[in-house]
Protein backbone atom coordinates (compact mmCIF):
# COMPACT_ATOMS: atom_id res chain seq x y z
CA UNK A 1 0.00 0.00 0.00
CA UNK A 2 2.59 2.52 1.11
CA UNK A 3 5.09 1.13 -1.60
CA UNK A 4 2.04 2.42 -4.21
CA UNK A 5 2.01 5.87 -2.79
CA UNK A 6 6.15 5.99 -2.71
CA UNK A 7 5.69 4.56 -6.22
CA UNK A 8 3.42 7.20 -7.41
CA UNK A 9 5.36 10.10 -5.53
CA UNK A 10 8.61 8.85 -7.72
CA UNK A 11 7.35 8.81 -10.98
CA UNK A 12 5.61 12.12 -10.43
CA UNK A 13 8.99 13.33 -9.62
CA UNK A 14 11.08 11.94 -12.43
CA UNK A 15 8.21 13.46 -14.78
CA UNK A 16 9.10 17.07 -13.27
CA UNK A 17 12.53 16.51 -13.22
CA UNK A 18 12.17 15.30 -16.92
CA UNK A 19 10.61 18.58 -17.21
CA UNK A 20 12.44 20.80 -15.92
CA UNK A 21 15.34 19.26 -17.58
CA UNK A 22 13.92 20.01 -21.14
CA UNK A 23 13.45 23.40 -20.43
CA UNK A 24 16.75 24.11 -19.13
CA UNK A 25 18.43 22.34 -21.54
CA UNK A 26 16.46 24.08 -24.42
CA UNK A 27 15.34 21.52 -25.98
CA UNK A 28 11.83 23.01 -26.27
CA UNK A 29 11.51 27.22 -25.99
CA UNK A 30 10.67 28.58 -22.56
CA UNK A 31 8.16 30.94 -24.25
CA UNK A 32 6.00 27.86 -25.05
CA UNK A 33 6.79 25.50 -22.29
CA UNK A 34 7.69 26.75 -18.48
CA UNK A 35 9.52 24.83 -16.23
CA UNK A 36 8.12 23.52 -12.86
CA UNK A 37 10.59 25.74 -11.32
CA UNK A 38 9.37 28.47 -13.34
CA UNK A 39 5.63 28.53 -12.11
CA UNK A 40 6.73 28.16 -8.73
CA UNK A 41 8.67 31.32 -9.26
CA UNK A 42 5.48 33.18 -10.80
CA UNK A 43 2.86 31.65 -7.84
CA UNK A 44 5.94 32.96 -5.45
CA UNK A 45 6.06 36.85 -7.34
CA UNK A 46 2.60 37.59 -7.80
CA UNK A 47 0.84 34.68 -5.62
CA UNK A 48 -1.45 37.37 -3.97
CA UNK A 49 -2.23 38.52 -6.92
CA UNK A 50 -3.40 35.56 -8.65
CA UNK A 51 -5.38 34.46 -5.36
CA UNK A 52 -7.42 37.63 -5.77
CA UNK A 53 -8.22 36.40 -9.16
CA UNK A 54 -9.09 33.19 -8.57
CA UNK A 55 -11.37 34.80 -5.84
CA UNK A 56 -13.02 37.04 -8.65
CA UNK A 57 -13.69 34.37 -10.91
CA UNK A 58 -14.78 31.86 -8.29
CA UNK A 59 -17.57 34.43 -7.37
CA UNK A 60 -18.52 34.99 -11.09
CA UNK A 61 -18.68 31.32 -11.27
CA UNK A 62 -20.67 30.34 -8.01
CA UNK A 63 -22.93 33.44 -8.58
CA UNK A 64 -23.81 31.66 -12.54
CA UNK A 65 -24.26 28.73 -11.39
CA UNK A 66 -26.79 29.53 -9.39
CA UNK A 67 -28.44 31.73 -11.40
CA UNK A 68 -28.42 29.34 -14.41
CA UNK A 69 -29.86 25.99 -12.28
CA UNK A 70 -32.34 28.17 -10.77
CA UNK A 71 -32.93 29.88 -13.76
CA UNK A 72 -33.21 26.88 -15.76
CA UNK A 73 -34.80 24.52 -13.14
CA UNK A 74 -37.68 26.73 -12.65
CA UNK A 75 -38.32 27.68 -16.95
CA UNK A 76 -37.38 23.92 -17.20
CA UNK A 77 -40.28 22.59 -14.66
CA UNK A 78 -43.10 25.25 -15.75
CA UNK A 79 -42.42 24.53 -19.72
CA UNK A 80 -42.08 21.22 -18.99
CA UNK A 81 -45.62 20.74 -17.06
CA UNK A 82 -47.90 22.12 -20.00
CA UNK A 83 -47.81 20.06 -23.57
CA UNK A 84 -48.29 23.10 -25.35
CA UNK A 85 -45.68 25.46 -23.33
CA UNK A 86 -42.88 22.21 -24.19
CA UNK A 87 -44.14 22.10 -27.55
CA UNK A 88 -43.35 25.98 -28.02
CA UNK A 89 -40.00 26.35 -26.24
CA UNK A 90 -38.20 23.33 -26.46
CA UNK A 91 -37.81 24.31 -30.14
CA UNK A 92 -36.58 27.59 -29.62
CA UNK A 93 -34.44 26.87 -26.92
CA UNK A 94 -32.32 23.92 -28.86
CA UNK A 95 -32.01 26.61 -31.39
CA UNK A 96 -30.60 28.55 -29.62
CA UNK A 97 -28.36 26.29 -27.94
CA UNK A 98 -26.82 25.35 -30.95
CA UNK A 99 -25.47 29.07 -31.63
CA UNK A 100 -21.81 30.03 -30.92
CA UNK A 101 -23.56 32.16 -28.04
CA UNK A 102 -19.79 33.78 -27.78
CA UNK A 103 -20.48 36.07 -31.09
CA UNK A 104 -23.49 38.05 -28.76
CA UNK A 105 -20.55 38.65 -25.90
CA UNK A 106 -19.60 42.30 -27.36
CA UNK A 107 -22.96 42.74 -27.52
CA UNK A 108 -23.40 42.01 -23.51
CA UNK A 109 -20.04 43.93 -23.50
CA UNK A 110 -21.47 47.27 -24.65
CA UNK A 111 -24.42 46.72 -22.48
CA UNK A 112 -22.78 45.63 -19.05
CA UNK A 113 -19.55 46.75 -19.02
CA UNK A 114 -16.40 44.67 -19.30
CA UNK A 115 -16.56 44.01 -15.40
CA UNK A 116 -17.58 41.33 -13.55
CA UNK A 117 -21.91 41.22 -14.32
CA UNK A 118 -21.26 40.92 -18.11
CA UNK A 119 -18.71 37.38 -16.90
CA UNK A 120 -21.97 36.43 -14.79
CA UNK A 121 -24.78 37.05 -17.45
CA UNK A 122 -22.19 35.16 -19.89
CA UNK A 123 -21.99 32.08 -17.83
CA UNK A 124 -25.62 31.98 -17.10
CA UNK A 125 -26.26 32.38 -20.38
CA UNK A 126 -24.00 29.51 -21.61
CA UNK A 127 -25.36 26.91 -18.72
CA UNK A 128 -28.97 28.36 -18.85
CA UNK A 129 -30.07 25.96 -22.00
CA UNK A 130 -28.94 22.49 -21.31
CA UNK A 131 -30.28 22.81 -17.82
CA UNK A 132 -33.53 23.94 -19.37
CA UNK A 133 -34.05 21.40 -22.34
CA UNK A 134 -33.12 18.46 -19.58
CA UNK A 135 -35.71 19.36 -17.39
CA UNK A 136 -38.51 19.85 -19.85
CA UNK A 137 -37.59 16.70 -20.95
CA UNK A 138 -37.24 15.34 -17.80
CA UNK A 139 -40.86 16.42 -16.50
CA UNK A 140 -42.71 15.43 -19.74
CA UNK A 141 -40.98 11.60 -19.50
CA UNK A 142 -43.02 11.58 -15.99
CA UNK A 143 -46.05 9.17 -16.35
CA UNK A 144 -49.23 10.37 -16.07
CA UNK A 145 -49.84 7.94 -13.31
CA UNK A 146 -48.18 9.78 -10.86
CA UNK A 147 -50.18 12.45 -11.24
CA UNK A 148 -53.36 10.52 -10.82
CA UNK A 149 -52.27 9.28 -7.80
CA UNK A 150 -50.85 13.26 -6.32
CA UNK A 151 -54.44 14.25 -6.87
CA UNK A 152 -56.04 11.06 -5.30
CA UNK A 153 -54.18 11.77 -2.14
CA UNK A 154 -55.62 15.67 -2.38
CA UNK A 155 -51.64 16.96 -3.27
CA UNK A 156 -51.37 20.70 -3.68
CA UNK A 157 -50.38 22.07 -6.44
CA UNK A 158 -47.24 22.77 -4.88
CA UNK A 159 -46.48 19.81 -3.11
CA UNK A 160 -47.39 18.00 -6.45
CA UNK A 161 -44.54 19.56 -8.10
CA UNK A 162 -41.93 19.71 -4.90
CA UNK A 163 -42.62 16.38 -3.66
CA UNK A 164 -43.19 14.27 -6.90
CA UNK A 165 -42.73 16.06 -10.08
CA UNK A 166 -39.71 17.60 -9.38
CA UNK A 167 -37.67 14.60 -7.70
CA UNK A 168 -39.39 12.54 -10.28
CA UNK A 169 -37.09 14.66 -12.76
CA UNK A 170 -34.12 14.88 -11.35
CA UNK A 171 -32.21 12.14 -12.53
CA UNK A 172 -32.99 14.02 -16.02
CA UNK A 173 -32.31 16.92 -14.74
CA UNK A 174 -29.00 16.20 -13.87
CA UNK A 175 -27.14 15.35 -16.70
CA UNK A 176 -28.27 18.72 -18.16
CA UNK A 177 -26.98 20.34 -14.77
CA UNK A 178 -23.36 18.28 -15.49
CA UNK A 179 -23.06 19.75 -19.00
CA UNK A 180 -24.94 23.33 -18.26
CA UNK A 181 -22.43 23.92 -15.06
CA UNK A 182 -19.41 23.17 -17.30
CA UNK A 183 -20.01 25.24 -19.93
CA UNK A 184 -20.68 27.84 -17.26
CA UNK A 185 -17.20 27.51 -16.13
CA UNK A 186 -15.96 27.75 -19.26
CA UNK A 187 -17.93 30.95 -20.19
CA UNK A 188 -16.66 32.84 -17.72
CA UNK A 189 -13.19 31.88 -17.71
CA UNK A 190 -13.73 32.93 -21.84
CA UNK A 191 -14.96 35.89 -21.48
CA UNK A 192 -12.50 37.15 -18.99
CA UNK A 193 -9.55 36.51 -21.70
CA UNK A 194 -11.41 38.54 -23.91
CA UNK A 195 -11.74 41.58 -22.31
CA UNK A 196 -11.75 42.26 -18.36
CA UNK A 197 -10.39 44.18 -15.64
CA UNK A 198 -9.67 40.78 -13.16
CA UNK A 199 -9.71 36.92 -12.94
CA UNK A 200 -8.15 34.28 -13.68
CA UNK A 201 -9.01 34.59 -17.76
CA UNK A 202 -7.68 37.99 -17.36
CA UNK A 203 -4.35 37.13 -16.06
CA UNK A 204 -3.66 34.21 -18.18
CA UNK A 205 -4.17 36.31 -21.36
CA UNK A 206 -2.35 39.64 -19.70
CA UNK A 207 0.60 37.39 -19.12
CA UNK A 208 0.85 35.74 -22.55
CA UNK A 209 1.22 38.50 -23.85
CA UNK A 210 3.84 39.94 -22.02
CA UNK A 211 5.32 35.91 -22.57
CA UNK A 212 5.55 35.34 -18.82
CA UNK A 213 4.91 31.98 -19.84
CA UNK A 214 5.45 30.64 -15.88
CA UNK A 215 2.17 33.22 -15.13
CA UNK A 216 0.27 31.57 -17.89
CA UNK A 217 1.21 28.35 -16.84
CA UNK A 218 0.50 28.98 -13.10
CA UNK A 219 -3.38 30.34 -14.07
CA UNK A 220 -4.08 27.67 -16.33
CA UNK A 221 -3.53 24.96 -13.03
CA UNK A 222 -5.58 27.68 -11.21
CA UNK A 223 -8.63 27.58 -13.46
CA UNK A 224 -8.03 23.12 -13.66
CA UNK A 225 -8.21 23.60 -10.10
CA UNK A 226 -11.96 24.96 -10.55
CA UNK A 227 -12.97 22.68 -12.87
CA UNK A 228 -12.12 20.00 -10.66
CA UNK A 229 -13.65 21.29 -7.57
CA UNK A 230 -17.05 21.98 -9.82
CA UNK A 231 -16.76 18.05 -11.33
CA UNK A 232 -16.17 16.59 -7.96
CA UNK A 233 -19.00 18.65 -6.68
CA UNK A 234 -21.17 17.19 -9.71
CA UNK A 235 -20.25 13.82 -9.33
CA UNK A 236 -21.28 14.32 -5.62
CA UNK A 237 -24.58 14.81 -6.49
CA UNK A 238 -24.61 12.85 -9.57
CA UNK A 239 -23.80 9.92 -6.89
CA UNK A 240 -26.85 10.68 -4.67
CA UNK A 241 -29.57 10.93 -7.15
CA UNK A 242 -27.89 8.39 -9.03
CA UNK A 243 -28.15 5.66 -6.55
CA UNK A 244 -32.26 6.25 -7.38
CA UNK A 245 -32.35 6.85 -10.82
CA UNK A 246 -31.62 2.57 -10.49
CA UNK A 247 -34.27 2.51 -8.28
CA UNK A 248 -36.58 3.81 -10.22
CA UNK A 249 -35.11 1.43 -13.28
CA UNK A 250 -36.12 -1.67 -11.35
CA UNK A 251 -39.62 -0.31 -10.55
CA UNK A 252 -40.22 0.74 -13.88
CA UNK B 1 -76.92 5.55 3.94
CA UNK B 2 -75.19 3.67 1.57
CA UNK B 3 -71.39 4.35 1.26
CA UNK B 4 -71.59 4.93 -2.80
CA UNK B 5 -74.61 5.84 -4.50
CA UNK B 6 -74.64 6.32 -8.54
CA UNK B 7 -78.28 7.22 -9.97
CA UNK B 8 -78.12 7.35 -14.06
CA UNK B 9 -74.87 7.99 -14.63
CA UNK B 10 -73.62 8.75 -17.76
CA UNK B 11 -70.31 9.94 -19.74
CA UNK B 12 -69.39 10.84 -22.98
CA UNK B 13 -66.10 11.26 -24.68
CA UNK B 14 -65.79 13.39 -27.83
CA UNK B 15 -63.10 11.46 -30.05
CA UNK B 16 -62.28 13.89 -32.96
CA UNK B 17 -65.88 14.55 -34.23
CA UNK B 18 -67.29 11.62 -32.82
CA UNK B 19 -68.95 10.96 -29.54
CA UNK B 20 -68.20 7.90 -27.77
CA UNK B 21 -70.38 7.13 -24.99
CA UNK B 22 -69.04 5.53 -22.15
CA UNK B 23 -71.11 4.95 -19.55
CA UNK B 24 -74.66 4.72 -19.79
CA UNK B 25 -77.75 5.22 -17.39
CA UNK B 26 -75.34 3.32 -14.59
CA UNK B 27 -77.14 2.66 -11.12
CA UNK B 28 -75.83 0.79 -7.87
CA UNK B 29 -75.50 1.13 -4.24
CA UNK B 30 -72.73 0.11 -2.14
CA UNK B 31 -73.88 -0.70 1.53
CA UNK B 32 -70.98 -0.03 4.55
CA UNK B 33 -68.77 -2.86 4.88
CA UNK B 34 -69.44 -4.61 1.89
CA UNK B 35 -67.14 -6.01 -0.60
CA UNK B 36 -68.56 -4.87 -4.40
CA UNK B 37 -66.71 -6.08 -7.91
CA UNK B 38 -67.26 -4.26 -10.75
CA UNK B 39 -66.90 -7.12 -13.60
CA UNK B 40 -66.54 -6.55 -17.56
CA UNK B 41 -64.22 -7.15 -20.36
CA UNK B 42 -62.22 -4.40 -21.03
CA UNK B 43 -63.18 -1.51 -22.95
CA UNK B 44 -66.31 -1.61 -21.17
CA UNK B 45 -65.81 1.89 -18.91
CA UNK B 46 -65.27 0.32 -15.79
CA UNK B 47 -61.63 2.31 -15.58
CA UNK B 48 -64.12 5.43 -16.72
CA UNK B 49 -66.49 4.77 -13.93
CA UNK B 50 -63.83 4.11 -11.26
CA UNK B 51 -62.33 7.94 -11.97
CA UNK B 52 -65.46 9.35 -11.64
CA UNK B 53 -66.08 7.81 -8.36
CA UNK B 54 -62.35 9.00 -7.13
CA UNK B 55 -63.29 12.74 -8.13
CA UNK B 56 -60.54 12.55 -11.24
CA UNK B 57 -63.15 13.17 -13.76
CA UNK B 58 -66.94 14.75 -14.22
CA UNK B 59 -69.78 12.53 -15.49
CA UNK B 60 -71.91 13.90 -18.08
CA UNK B 61 -75.10 12.86 -16.59
CA UNK B 62 -76.66 11.47 -13.47
CA UNK B 63 -74.93 12.19 -10.37
CA UNK B 64 -72.69 9.57 -7.88
CA UNK B 65 -72.46 10.18 -4.18
CA UNK B 66 -69.90 9.11 -1.28
CA UNK B 67 -71.41 8.62 1.99
CA UNK B 68 -73.77 11.18 0.95
CA UNK B 69 -72.19 14.07 -0.61
CA UNK B 70 -72.35 14.69 -4.64
CA UNK B 71 -68.66 14.10 -5.99
CA UNK B 72 -66.98 16.98 -7.31
CA UNK B 73 -63.23 16.65 -6.51
CA UNK B 74 -61.19 13.88 -5.51
CA UNK B 75 -62.16 12.97 -1.58
CA UNK B 76 -58.85 11.71 -0.48
CA UNK B 77 -60.20 11.60 3.53
CA UNK B 78 -62.85 9.30 2.00
CA UNK B 79 -61.59 7.34 -0.25
CA UNK B 80 -58.64 5.67 -0.49
CA UNK B 81 -57.03 4.52 -3.53
CA UNK B 82 -54.98 1.38 -5.09
CA UNK B 83 -54.08 1.28 -8.62
CA UNK B 84 -53.29 -1.31 -11.26
CA UNK B 85 -49.54 -0.55 -11.04
CA UNK B 86 -48.36 0.25 -7.18
CA UNK B 87 -47.10 3.81 -8.55
CA UNK B 88 -44.63 4.14 -5.29
CA UNK B 89 -42.13 6.74 -5.14
CA UNK B 90 -38.85 4.99 -6.30
CA UNK B 91 -36.64 7.21 -3.34
CA UNK B 92 -38.87 6.52 -0.84
CA UNK B 93 -38.39 3.51 1.52
CA UNK B 94 -41.88 1.14 1.82
CA UNK B 95 -42.51 2.74 5.23
CA UNK B 96 -42.19 6.58 3.69
CA UNK B 97 -44.01 5.47 0.61
CA UNK B 98 -46.89 4.78 3.13
CA UNK B 99 -46.66 7.72 5.18
CA UNK B 100 -46.28 9.83 2.31
CA UNK B 101 -50.40 10.81 2.26
CA UNK B 102 -49.68 11.92 6.23
CA UNK B 103 -46.53 13.63 5.42
CA UNK B 104 -48.35 15.97 3.24
CA UNK B 105 -51.38 16.65 5.40
CA UNK B 106 -48.91 17.71 7.79
CA UNK B 107 -48.95 14.90 9.94
CA UNK B 108 -46.58 14.44 13.32
CA UNK B 109 -43.94 12.32 12.36
CA UNK B 110 -43.81 10.07 15.20
CA UNK B 111 -47.96 9.57 15.12
CA UNK B 112 -47.58 8.80 11.46
CA UNK B 113 -44.68 6.83 12.03
CA UNK B 114 -46.68 4.47 14.20
CA UNK B 115 -49.63 4.47 12.04
CA UNK B 116 -48.31 3.45 8.90
CA UNK B 117 -45.79 0.52 10.61
CA UNK B 118 -49.27 -0.85 11.92
CA UNK B 119 -50.50 -0.51 8.50
CA UNK B 120 -47.52 -2.28 6.71
CA UNK B 121 -47.45 -4.95 9.67
CA UNK B 122 -51.20 -5.75 8.66
CA UNK B 123 -50.49 -6.31 4.84
CA UNK B 124 -47.60 -8.26 5.87
CA UNK B 125 -44.44 -6.44 5.58
CA UNK B 126 -43.19 -5.50 8.60
CA UNK B 127 -39.88 -6.48 7.92
CA UNK B 128 -39.55 -4.56 4.62
CA UNK B 129 -40.17 -1.67 6.23
CA UNK B 130 -37.00 -0.10 5.04
CA UNK B 131 -36.54 -1.82 1.70
CA UNK B 132 -37.00 0.35 -0.97
CA UNK B 133 -39.21 -0.27 -3.99
CA UNK B 134 -36.76 -1.57 -6.38
CA UNK B 135 -36.18 -4.46 -3.37
CA UNK B 136 -39.28 -5.53 -3.29
CA UNK B 137 -41.48 -8.21 -5.49
CA UNK B 138 -44.32 -6.90 -7.71
CA UNK B 139 -46.53 -8.36 -4.60
CA UNK B 140 -44.69 -6.37 -2.21
CA UNK B 141 -45.47 -3.52 -3.85
CA UNK B 142 -48.85 -3.82 -4.48
CA UNK B 143 -49.14 -4.21 -0.55
CA UNK B 144 -47.45 -1.20 0.12
CA UNK B 145 -49.63 0.44 -2.41
CA UNK B 146 -52.69 -1.14 -0.43
CA UNK B 147 -51.47 -0.19 3.27
CA UNK B 148 -51.01 3.50 1.57
CA UNK B 149 -54.70 3.28 0.54
CA UNK B 150 -55.50 2.82 4.06
CA UNK B 151 -52.78 5.37 5.25
CA UNK B 152 -55.54 8.43 5.62
CA UNK B 153 -57.91 5.77 7.47
CA UNK B 154 -61.09 6.22 4.35
CA UNK B 155 -63.64 4.49 4.83
CA UNK B 156 -63.98 3.28 1.51
CA UNK B 157 -61.26 1.67 -0.92
CA UNK B 158 -61.30 2.08 -4.60
CA UNK B 159 -58.93 -0.68 -5.86
CA UNK B 160 -58.43 -0.42 -9.89
CA UNK B 161 -57.29 -4.04 -11.13
CA UNK B 162 -54.94 -3.86 -8.51
CA UNK B 163 -53.38 -7.67 -9.29
CA UNK B 164 -53.96 -7.13 -12.91
CA UNK B 165 -49.97 -7.06 -12.87
CA UNK B 166 -48.77 -10.03 -10.63
CA UNK B 167 -48.82 -13.57 -12.21
CA UNK B 168 -51.55 -16.40 -11.10
CA UNK B 169 -50.58 -17.41 -8.12
CA UNK B 170 -48.87 -14.26 -6.25
CA UNK B 171 -52.50 -12.47 -7.20
CA UNK B 172 -54.70 -14.99 -5.58
CA UNK B 173 -52.78 -14.93 -2.67
CA UNK B 174 -53.01 -11.54 -2.64
CA UNK B 175 -57.06 -11.79 -3.12
CA UNK B 176 -56.65 -14.16 -0.08
CA UNK B 177 -54.99 -12.18 1.89
CA UNK B 178 -56.53 -8.63 0.93
CA UNK B 179 -60.32 -10.34 2.20
CA UNK B 180 -58.03 -10.75 5.55
CA UNK B 181 -57.36 -7.09 5.46
CA UNK B 182 -60.76 -6.45 4.64
CA UNK B 183 -62.27 -8.24 7.00
CA UNK B 184 -59.67 -6.71 10.05
CA UNK B 185 -60.35 -3.29 8.86
CA UNK B 186 -64.37 -2.94 8.32
CA UNK B 187 -63.56 -1.10 5.33
CA UNK B 188 -66.05 -0.96 2.11
CA UNK B 189 -63.79 -1.95 -0.94
CA UNK B 190 -65.49 -0.98 -4.34
CA UNK B 191 -63.24 -3.18 -6.64
CA UNK B 192 -62.35 -3.65 -10.35
CA UNK B 193 -61.45 -6.11 -12.28
CA UNK B 194 -61.82 -8.34 -15.60
CA UNK B 195 -61.50 -11.63 -14.08
CA UNK B 196 -64.58 -13.59 -13.09
CA UNK B 197 -63.12 -15.91 -10.68
CA UNK B 198 -61.73 -12.95 -8.83
CA UNK B 199 -64.91 -11.17 -8.91
CA UNK B 200 -66.43 -13.86 -7.69
CA UNK B 201 -63.95 -15.19 -4.94
CA UNK B 202 -63.47 -11.50 -3.44
CA UNK B 203 -67.34 -9.95 -3.46
CA UNK B 204 -70.47 -10.16 -1.60
CA UNK B 205 -72.14 -9.02 -4.67
CA UNK B 206 -70.75 -8.57 -8.57
CA UNK B 207 -71.75 -6.38 -10.58
CA UNK B 208 -71.94 -7.11 -14.42
CA UNK B 209 -70.84 -4.93 -16.93
CA UNK B 210 -71.36 -4.69 -20.93
CA UNK B 211 -69.60 -2.48 -22.83
CA UNK B 212 -70.27 0.51 -25.62
CA UNK B 213 -72.07 1.88 -23.77
CA UNK B 214 -71.18 0.85 -20.32
CA UNK B 215 -73.88 -0.59 -18.84
CA UNK B 216 -74.36 -2.71 -15.44
CA UNK B 217 -76.62 -5.93 -16.41
CA UNK B 218 -76.78 -7.96 -13.45
CA UNK B 219 -76.31 -7.56 -9.92
CA UNK B 220 -75.15 -11.03 -8.29
CA UNK B 221 -75.05 -11.91 -4.64
CA UNK B 222 -72.44 -13.99 -3.77
CA UNK B 223 -73.21 -15.93 -0.50
CA UNK B 224 -70.07 -18.09 -0.22
CA UNK B 225 -69.32 -18.20 3.48
CA UNK B 226 -66.57 -16.16 5.08
CA UNK B 227 -64.05 -16.12 5.70
CA UNK B 228 -63.61 -18.23 2.35
CA UNK B 229 -60.72 -20.65 1.74
CA UNK B 230 -59.09 -20.79 -2.27
CA UNK B 231 -60.90 -24.66 -3.10
CA UNK B 232 -63.98 -22.90 -3.28
CA UNK B 233 -62.78 -21.34 -6.53
CA UNK B 234 -62.85 -25.50 -7.73
CA UNK B 235 -66.44 -25.96 -6.33
CA UNK B 236 -69.45 -26.64 -8.48
CA UNK B 237 -71.84 -23.64 -7.20
CA UNK B 238 -68.49 -21.50 -7.66
CA UNK B 239 -68.86 -22.83 -11.43
CA UNK B 240 -72.22 -22.54 -11.74
CA UNK B 241 -71.63 -18.49 -10.63
CA UNK B 242 -68.87 -18.10 -13.01
CA UNK B 243 -70.59 -19.99 -16.67
CA UNK B 244 -73.89 -17.32 -15.63
CA UNK B 245 -71.43 -14.24 -15.83
CA UNK B 246 -69.44 -15.42 -18.59
CA UNK B 247 -72.76 -16.41 -20.52
CA UNK B 248 -74.01 -12.59 -19.90
CA UNK B 249 -70.93 -11.05 -20.88
CA UNK B 250 -70.66 -12.85 -23.79
CA UNK B 251 -74.30 -12.63 -24.90
CA UNK B 252 -74.38 -8.83 -24.89
CA UNK B 253 -73.58 -7.15 -27.72
CA UNK B 254 -70.04 -6.27 -28.31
Amino acid sequence: MQWRIIKAFAIAAAAMALWEAVVRLDLVSQIILAAPSHIVLAAAQDGGVFLHAFATTSIEIGAAIVIAWTLGIVLGVVAGSSHTLAAATAPVLSSIFAIPLIILYPLLMAWLGIGPLSKVVFGVLSGFFPIALNTIDGVRAIERRYLVFARSIGATKFQTYARIIFPLALPAMISGLRVGTGLVVIGVVVTEMLASLGGIGYLISYHRTLFNTGHVYFGIMLALVMSVAVNIGLTWLDRRIGLWRMREQAEG
Amino acid sequence: MPVIEVSKLGKDFSAGRARVRALADVSFSVEEGQFVTLVGPSGCGKSTLLQILAGLIAATSGEARIEGERICAPMPDKIGMVFQDPTLLPWKTALANVEFPLDLRGIDRTARRKRCAALLELVGLSEFADHYPHELSGGMRQRVAIARGLAQDPRLILMDEPFAALDEQTRTRMGHDLLDIWAKTGKTVFFITHSLTEAIYLSDVVLVMSPRPGQVIDTIAIDFPRPREVDIIGSEAFGRIRNRIWHLIAEAPA
